[in-house]
């Protein structure tokens, strides 16, 4: 009977899990269950340290290169990043090599710098799509302007009072990746390890342990990954948002696929033998 | 942007994200639609970001400005369009040449350096300063030193796979499996990640601000299908019933 029953449930319309698991995402969304994200990763960790430790006025490159593809795990990242460079009264500066960036880029800073007062050209500035990173990055080596000759907005980008005595990678504080591509590998090639530039990074879940080789060597100095990650920052900024809040479903699916993969395991096991 | 450019946006990105979902149940006209138009924007879309953005500022703008130099660059890569033309395809070597050289000259070195050298000295760096470590980190540098060993025998084909090298070996696949699984778990999480990202939108445009996008079109999808579905009844031969 036992074993009729199992054979049956194995043989359920697959389409009856992609409900249970839409829900499962779904109803957290509707009604938080405000489950608590305990363990902060030390990667993470690294990064907010990182920050922490420049002093107010130091300038930092982000480098945002993910679309809306990537947007649920990386925007939360990026939001964090900006968030705690604004509370610290860091300088920012941002770099892209996604054409899809730029808007989501425009969503992170016309947000943000209305919560922090900040002002564009003086507290950050947005630099245009760039294609080829490579050789980007190499002439960034020696003179940002001799790329970045204008900001996104069409204004000489040395003049402007955040680019202040930024001329290459040896004025940044820190340098942060975000990004849904492989482009982190090519910013530690082409910058962090030929020119020493700290670098740090936010990358997918997916990517996320690719890159465990870079932060055993210090090549990185840490590593935000997926919207865990993304959770982590909040938490340590003590500023929930899409990170934290997407905890919640991911944690229910978590839990439905860890059941669901024991049952199936028991279930086979109990059909063979019974 | 205007408060009803806004709604029609809305009304936009919920009916195709439903549209696309759809196809979990079964393949039908809407998700045709939505895939055909994704295809189709996307290569709108790669068509602007390459005039706009290299085109036009990086070959029109400075040939106006007569800086002659980037014809250099320019019909290098213009000659890789040649090899769709047999009689004069020899063109397209002129910029492949161009490309490997400047290609390998770049990134030969810098890959030596970043990821041969430096990963072959972070596995025994911490070996030279042991009096420092503490047992946990003494453990953690051993695992890697033993992950990285084994796996190399594991990709070493050169020496006959038995005895103690196929032990060894041995010892490099669960070091493989170990990642295999980490890899798989957090590309589960990415995809849930992703998930909550639409069903988070989805959640946001079925607001009376949205006019109730997401459930009028959720339910027009599911009248669809129980219509069609009945329809598929009656006519049996013609039917795709799952």
């Amino acid at each position: 009977m036992l074993k009729k029953t199992l054979e049956l449930l194995f043989n359920i319309d697959r389409r009856w899990l992609f409900l249970l698991l839409a829900l499962s995402i779904f109803i957290p969304i509707v009604r938080p269950l405000g489950l608590p994200n305990k363990n902060i990763s030390a990667d993470v960790r690294h990064v907010y340290e990182k920050m922490n430790s420049l002093p107010p006025g130091s300038f930092i490159l982000l480098s945002l290169d993910y679309d809306p593809s990537t947007r649920p795990e990386l925007h939360p990242q990026a939001m964090a990043l900006v968030r705690q460079a604004f509370e610290r009264n860091l300088r920012v500066g941002v770099v892209t090599f996604i054409p899809g960036s730029t808007g989501l880029i425009d969503e992170v800073f016309s947000t943000l710098s209305k919560q922090y007062n900040k002002v564009y050209g003086k507290d950050y500035v947005i630099f245009p799509y760039e294609p080829n990173i490579v050789a980007v990055l190499t002439q960034m080596a020696s003179n940002l302007y001799g790329i970045y000759d204008k900001d996104k907005y069409g204004n000489e980008a040395a003049s402007l009072p955040v680019m202040k005595g930024i001329t290459n990678y040896k004025d940044m504080g820190l340098v942060v990746d975000v990004t849904g591509t492989s482009s982190i590998d090519i910013w530690v090639q082409y910058a962090g390890d030929k020119y020493n530039v700290p670098l740090a990074a936010g990358v997918t879940a997916i990517s996320q342990p690719s890159y465990g080789p870079y932060l055993q060597t210090g090549q990185l100095k840490g590593l935000i990954g997926g919207m865990k990650g993304a959770a982590d920052y909040e938490t340590l900024l003590n500023a929930p948002g899409k990170g934290t809040s997407g905890i919640d479903a991911l944690n229910l699916a978590h839990i439905l696929v860890v059941v669901l993969i024991v049952f199936s395991n028991l279930g086979l096991f109990l059909v063979k033998y019974l | 942007m205007s408060h009803t450019w806004m709604i029609a946006g809305g009304w936009l990105a919920a009916g195709l994200t439903i549209f696309i979902f759809s196809f979990l149940y079964k393949d039908n006209p809407f998700f045709k639609i939505a895939e055909h138009l994704y295809l189709g924007a996307g290569m709108g879309w790669w068509f602007q970001v390459y005039l706009y953005s290299i085109w036009i500022p990086k070959v029109a703008d400075p040939l106006r400005a007569h800086q002659w130099a980037v014809l250099v660059p320019a019909v290098l890569g213009v000659s890789l369009v040649t090899q769709f033309f047999p009689k004069i395809s020899w063109v397209s070597r002129y910029g492949f040449t161009f490309l490997m050289g400047y290609g390998a000259g770049l990134a030969i070195p810098t890959m030596l350096s970043t990821n041969f050298m430096s990963q072959i000295y972070g596995c025994i760096q911490p070996f030279t300063d042991v009096s420092h470590m503490t047992r946990l980190g003494m453990l953690n540098s051993l695992i890697v030193a033993v992950g990285t060993i084994a796996v190399l025998f594991y990709f070493f084909f050169s020496v006959e796979n038995k005895g103690a090298v196929k032990k060894i070996s041995n010892i490099g696949i669960y070091f493989l499996m170990a990642y295999f699984g980490t890899t798989f778990g957090n590309t589960v999480m990415a995809r849930f990640s992703l998930l909550y990202g639409r069903f988070d939108e989805l959640y946001s445009y079925s607001g009376a601000n949205y006019f109730y996008a997401t459930q009028v079109l959720l339910a027009g999808m599911v009248a669809y299908f129980l219509v069609h579905g009945l329809l598929a009844k009656k006519k049996p031969e013609g039917g795709a019933a799952n």
